[in-house]
């Protein structure tokens, strides 16, 4: 069996996993991380990608309030690349209560939220859409955050600082000698091998997986499970964050995404981490409540729907589901009787970074380490040079460099060399793979051409392909034609990869199946099952 | 980026709009994350696009050069986009507004009603060229000069030095110049007189291409009607339908000529006078395009109503009221459709009616855009894209051996004459002829 030696081992390579990684790499603590898919696999890729300003929370949980604001202007500077730096509107409409919104304010401003209050007319000017019925609005300093992006580039910039990342790894058993860890056994999920990993200490970051990872300990840990729905929109209806102004509740937040919007949350405890099958009556639910806030909502086109768990802390005597704190727990199970072994429960995306911090800190100080954090003052990955980006715009849409850019991070130079490989060989050799989300061939390659892409979703996730209008009706046969002449992803048949890509994009659009999303099924339909006849190839 | 919502003290938003990522202070133009600050004016909803690129496979400039993205990204595609605040997509401009990928997208999307929004934010932000201002206000120009003499104007215009001097402000030399008429069809009808007798009245919408290149058109409507017993009336207040304004991304122009033509149609509607024109490209503006650009005019004037003078003609020819003699005059001409007049989704009525008679010659060309689109193939970067489309009309006329062309629009003519050196008339030209 093969053997690794690591000070840390990190368990789940989703932003608070992914986090803790780069924090201990930058403190010079050696560590490795694994993650039982690919990166961001669990509720990090299933992101609402609300930048929390805090003002959701202020009336009822002023620490993650605070928290929030201070790591969302935090993010803003380490990670512009992941934000979308827009703002936030709470809007009242007239059946909402009168009096919480003068709590609400007045916790915003103790929490240190700044809130201005707009003139309605104003609001409905540059929204349109909003509802003409609104009463009161409020801006907040939220934003928009690619979740996925997030530890991407969290990733990038860890392992810069020499930590070592190993996706589809499962975490088998935990060593322990008299008490102290010692290592852990860990198995590739793809070949079945397994792996000895020795450590001295060991950090769970596995969110709604915190009770299995515990669980190998022998330890049983209040961690349950929640489940929210959230509903994509075709296209972005509105150009901020907009939140109803209430107690918070289901389906109330829309949150912009480049080129789409995303509805959501609901709330329901599950049994199952990984129960992320949304239901139809979910959707209806929410285009119900969304409905007063966005008149003309049913009139949109909704993309798909998907569902993520959030790892709610929930110790015995504690609310569940929306009652919940969001608030997030360090836990050192030295408590228990095992030393060097920590985890973080709860939590949210916004507070991250100091989630990773705080779980690091602990860790360290078991250690025996004392260098300090220095996580919320390096950016995540450099800004692209001048002279870069006037030379990507030979090869690229100009009007798409800056989101490639953003998306590329580390990448975009490799990316650069490959689109520059690709147009000496003729014009229009390196072609949008992917127009509904303006993916080019030479980032394609880029992203199939790493060791842990095994897929046409490992790609998809790296770079938006099959994510847009089309959800893979076009750019599917592309980007497999392509990768079939580049010898790409050579272990997949092509066939194979086609039918589980769409799959894939069909378990999202199966709950929100009618209107023109459903004429561009009957599209893809035709042209798979009829012009390629997949169904009896396979 | 034009905020209306101004931030006031908000530091976030001072940060954006100072552009506080350093990848945003750099030379390369488009990268700015300005979503926030992006006000949305009207937008149409790109939601229907199916992205089954239909459109591209009909779209005449996408079919001649590479370097339009085509119309289904640069329409409803980068619509999603455009909400974000990205810099626009450098093929924007190669859009002629010809309408053929509105005529075959299978899902209603305004597709080049899409372009001409983005054209105008574009421009809102990047004054358009000295150029496309000529191009675009041609009817401001035909009166600043319409004191100096036609003869001396078309000689002017006809000399090298001038198409030079044209050339470098990036008016294609090659491309033919519609020559101005003696005297204008409103000179003209003024000094013409109605009927008295008559009392139904007509409002006729000539267009500026009628109007200032060729009267004779109008004339012949004129003609017709008043034989068919109208009373015909062009109101003075008319002014340029502004479909090149549209092209051109002269929002305000366009919003301020759709105005008051808006304001007269509905006074004339409420007279109950109906209106007609002779002008595919104009009856396009004012009864669809109009209500997809500028929706509060519409919501203050209501819709305008305005029929295409060949329907008219159509049911004057079949009450009898009209009664076109084919035995002594044959019809041999080819008929080119203009890509407006197939947009607008009513037939074609003139190529109908006069394909309908006895001893009708009249074949349909059916060989797509001529390429001009109202002034696109006059712009200098344009005219070989614009040479490239039509190539395939030229050829199809010249291969018919025919002796005359008919078209409705004004600019088509121009251009399949320049290019072929046959004479092309409007239908009506030839009705009235079979008429006398």
């Amino acid at each position: 069996m093969q053997r690794l030696s690591t000070t840390v081992l990190v368990v789940g390579g989703g932003a608070t996993g992914i986090g803790t990684l780069r924090d201990l790499s930058m403190r010079g603590i050696s560590a490795i991380l694994v993650e039982q898919g690919s990166l961001a696999h669990g509720t990090s890729s299933r992101f609402h990608g609300l930048l929390h300003s805090g003002a959701r929370y202020a009336v009822n949980d002023v620490v993650s309030a605070r928290e929030c604001i201070e790591e969302n202007t935090i993010l803003k500077k380490i990670g512009h690349q992941c934000i979308e730096q827009t703002e936030g509107f709470f809007v009242a409409l007239p059946e909402d209560d009168e009096s919480y919104i003068g709590s609400w304010a007045d916790a915003c401003t103790a929490a240190g939220i700044q809130t201005d209050e707009v003139d309605v007319n104003e609001a409905c000017s540059i929204e349109p859409e909003l509802s003409k019925k609104a009463v009161r609005v409020f801006r907040v300093p939220d934003s928009c955050v690619d979740g996925f992006r997030l530890v991407v580039h969290n990733a990038m910039s860890a392992k810069r600082h020499g930590g070592r990342i190993l996706q589809y790894h499962r975490l088998v058993s935990i060593h322990q000698e008299q008490g102290n860890i010692t290592g852990a056994t860990v198995e590739n999920t793809r070949d079945g091998s397994r792996l000895e990993i020795d450590c001295s200490a060991i950090i769970s970051a596995a969110g709604s997986w915190a009770g299995e990872v515990c669980s190998k300990a022998g330890l049983d840990v209040p961690v349950s499970p929640d489940r929210g729905t959230l509903l994509v929109f075709n296209h972005r209806f509105t150009s901020r964050v907009v939140n109803r102004l209430h107690p918070g509740s289901d389906g109330d937040i829309f949150v912009p995404h480049g080129s789409i919007t995303i509805l959501g949350t609901t709330s329901v405890p599950t049994s199952r981490p990984d129960d992320t099958a949304p239901t139809e009556e979910e959707v209806l639910r929410l285009l119900d409540i969304g409905e007063p806030l966005f008149p003309n909502l049913r009139t949109y086109r909704i993309l798909r729907a998907f569902a993520g768990t959030r790892p709610l802390y929930t110790p015995k005597g504690t609310a569940t589901g929306r009652g919940a704190s969001r608030n997030f727990q360090v836990f050192d199970h030295a408590k228990d009787g095992l030393s060097g072994f920590f985890s973080i429960f709860g939590g949210k995306l916004t507070t991250y970074r100091l989630m990773a911090e705080r779980v690091t800190d602990a860790c360290a100080a078991y250690l025996g380490i004392s260098a300090p954090c220095t996580t919320h003052l390096e950016p995540l990955v450099p800004d692209p040079d001048p002279d870069v980006l006037a030379k990507a715009a030979r090869y690229f849409p100009v009007s798409d460099l800056s989101l490639l850019a953003d998306r590329a991070g580390d990448d975009l130079i490799p990316i650069l060399n490959l689109a520059e490989a690709c147009a000496s060989e003729g014009e229009g050799a390196n072609p949008l793979l992917c127009d509904c989300e303006m993916v080019s061939l030479a980032e394609v390659e880029h992203v199939a051409r790493a060791d842990d892409t095994y897929s046409l979703t490992d790609i998809r996730l790296r770079t938006r392909l099959g994510m847009g209008t089309c959800q893979g009706t076009f750019c599917t046969v592309r980007a497999i034609n392509a990768m079939y002449e580049h010898d790409l992803l050579p272990a997949k048949d092509p066939l194979l990869s086609i039918r589980d890509f769409l799959d894939e994009r069909f378990r999202g659009i199966r709950t929100t199946f009618w209107g023109t999303q459903a004429q561009e099924m009957e599209l893809s339909h035709a042209i798979y099952a009829g012009v390629l006849n997949l169904d009896t190839a396979l | 980026m034009s905020v209306r919502g101004d931030g006031g003290n908000w530091p976030f938003v001072q940060g954006i709009r100072q552009g506080n990522t350093s990848a945003n202070e750099t030379a390369v133009p488009g990268l700015s994350w300005n979503s926030a600050l992006n006000t949305m004016s009207i937008h149409l909803n790109p939601d229907n696009c199916l992205a089954c690129t239909t459109c591209v496979v009909h779209c005449p400039v996408a079919a001649a050069t590479p370097a339009f993205s085509g119309p289904r990204m640069i329409g409803p595609g980068f619509e999603r986009f455009r909400l974000l605040g990205l810099c626009e997509d450098r093929s924007l401009t190669y859009c002629a507004n010809c309408k053929n990928c509105e005529i075959a997208c299978p899902q209603n999307v305004p597709v080049a009603t899409i372009n001409m929004l983005a054209r105008f934010a574009q421009c809102r932000e990047e004054p358009p060229s000295f150029r496309d201002w000529i191009l675009a206000h041609g009817e401001i120009i035909a009166r600043f000069l319409s004191f100096i003499p036609a003869r001396l104007k078309n000689f002017g215009m006809g000399l090298g030095p001038v198409r030079n001097l044209l050339d470098v402000i990036g008016i294609a030399k090659e491309c033919p110049m519609p020559s101005f008429a003696k005297v204008s069809l409103r000179s003209l009808f003024a000094h013409s007189a109605n009927l008295e007798t008559t009392k139904k009245c007509l409002a006729y919408f000539p267009g500026c291409y009628t109007n200032y290149y060729d009267p004779k058109t109008g004339l012949d409507v004129i003609w017709l009607l008043r034989k068919a017993g109208y009373h015909v009336i062009i109101p003075q207040e008319f002014v340029c339908c502004g479909i090149p304004l549209v092209s051109g991304g002269f929002e305000e122009d366009a919003k301020k000529n759709a105005t008051i033509n808006a304001r007269v149609l509905a006074d004339l509607a409420k007279k109950g006078i109906p209106v007609i024109t002779s002008c595919p490209s104009c009856r396009l503006m004012l009864s669809r395009e109009m209500k997809e650009l500028f929706p509060e005019i519409i919501d203050e004037f209501g819709e305008p109503v305005i029929e295409d003078c060949m329907d008219v003609f159509t049911r004057l020819v079949e009450s009898g009221e009209l009664s076109p003699n084919t035995r002594e005059r044959n019809i041999e001409a080819i008929y080119h459709a203009p890509c407006h007049l197939r947009a607008l989704g009513g037939g074609l009525p003139g190529f109908e009616l006069l394909a309908s008679l006895p001893h009708s010659h009249l074949q349909n060309a059916n060989a797509g855009c001529c390429g001009i689109s109202g002034s696109y193939g006059f712009k200098k970067e344009k005219y070989d894209i614009a040479q490239k489309v039509g190539n395939d009309l030229f050829m199809s006329v010249t291969e018919s051996k025919c002796s005359l062309v008919l078209s409705e629009c004004g600019t088509c003519r121009l251009q399949i004459t320049g290019n072929t050196n046959i004479p092309s008339l409007h239908p009506v030209s030839v009705l009235r002829s079979l008429c006398a």
